[in-house]
């Protein structure tokens, strides 16, 4: 009884937590990102009409500002809540987010997917995108790899994900105690409170590898 | 823009650098010509080539602040005392490096590059070290103002 209310009260505080962080993402997206794309055009049409070669450089010069500005709040926004996954799904979502991360981190990642594309329920698709998230963010802090493996398998009854890094490993009994392993905790738990599992194995030298599994109702 | 890593006198101000200051990396990120994007065009003492792949992001990590403030910054001791998380720096993971100081390369007196040593322990870069990097810096803004 105690353990279900408490699975219920971290269900509850993820939800809550998602909820504000898909708020400020399409704030940063929607608002503050188009205001500043509106300075941008207008910057452009005062450059344009201006005769003056010292104004019309300064103008410019702010003009490239605004933009690298609006990259970084749309990049922002993107890394804080896809709007993808809400569109067009999570497996869109990852090879989107997937795009970024190589181009953030240098870490070449190769998607394979296999089955038919299953569209999921809200809280699973944030849930299985988040813990990948994490299992990615774990790979640049801690594997040492410039390659990963994920797959996808889509069966009638089940989703299966397999990220492998081929990094430096752990020893996973040696973890106990660490950021580390508060984080794959936190992975578990999170596929456990939606319904799937998390498994994962390590080897010193060979790498780490991350099997997720979810259930799919109709 | 690709053609850097082909510009002798570039390169040769970069492993100068390396060998004057004593440390395990150096850097040359450079805005692209079209676009925003600042990627890294050079490296020396690189680990592996994940440094061609980073885009650095605007605002972000050691390179992305430099571009965005033009001040030098120096990191002594990654990733401890750092400002934001550990993920927003790119480059200090990718080169597993523990120590850097990094200063802006400016053209028309727009800050649109960076120049960044690093050293894979714990280091605070003396004062005649961050001189040397200041001046590999100005040798480079005049070899790549014509490029840009």
């Amino acid at each position: 009884m105690e353990a279900k209310s408490n699975q219920q009260i971290s269900s509850y505080i993820i939800q809550s937590q998602e909820e504000e962080i898909k708020r400020i993402s399409i704030e940063l997206h929607e608002g503050v990102g188009q205001n500043l794309y509106s300075i941008l055009t207008g910057l452009q049409f005062i450059e344009s009409g201006s005769q003056e070669p010292q104004l019309k450089n300064h103008l410019r010069e702010m003009s490239q500002l605004i933009e690298k500005t609006i990259q970084e709040i749309r990049l922002l926004s993107v890394e804080l809540y896809p709007p993808v996954l809400t569109t067009l799904g999570l497996l869109p979502a990852m090879k989107s987010y997937i795009k970024l991360y190589t181009s953030t981190f240098g870490i070449l990642v190769d998607l394979e997917s296999a089955g038919t594309e299953k569209w999921l329920p809200e809280n699973s698709r944030i849930a299985v995108f988040r813990v990948c998230q994490e299992a990615l963010t774990n790979i640049v802090k801690y594997a040492d790899t410039s390659n990963v493996k994920i797959n996808f398998i889509w069966t009638e009854d089940e989703l299966k994900i397999t990220i492998n890094d081929y990094g430096k490993g752990f020893q996973p009994d040696e973890q106990e105690d660490s950021i580390q392993s508060s984080g794959l905790a936190a992975m578990q738990e999170r596929m456990l409170l939606t319904g799937g599992q998390c498994t994962i194995s390590s080897k010193i030298g060979e790498g780490t590898s991350i099997e997720l599994s979810l259930p799919l109702k109709d | 823009m690709s053609e850097i890593r082909e510009l002798r006198p570039v390169l040769e101000v970069c492993d100068r650098l390396m060998a004057e200051a004593g440390c395990d990396f150096v850097g040359l990120a450079i805005q692209n010509t079209v676009g925003p994007d600042v990627r890294w065009h050079y490296a020396a003492g690189n680990l592996n080539d994940k440094y061609e792949r980073i885009t650095v992001r605007f605002g972000k990590g050691i390179a992305g602040k430099i571009i965005s403030s033009g001040s030098a910054m120096m990191l002594a001791d990654f990733p401890n005392d750092i400002f934001g998380k550990v993920t927003d720096y790119p480059i200090m993971l990718a080169e597993k490096l523990v120590s850097s100081y990094a200063v802006p390369l400016f053209f028309n007196a727009v800050p649109k590059g960076v120049l960044l040593i690093g050293k894979r322990e714990s280091f605070t870069f003396p004062e005649h070290v961050q001189y040397q990097v200041k001046d590999a810096a100005e040798a480079l803004e005049q070899l790549l103002k014509e490029h840009l």
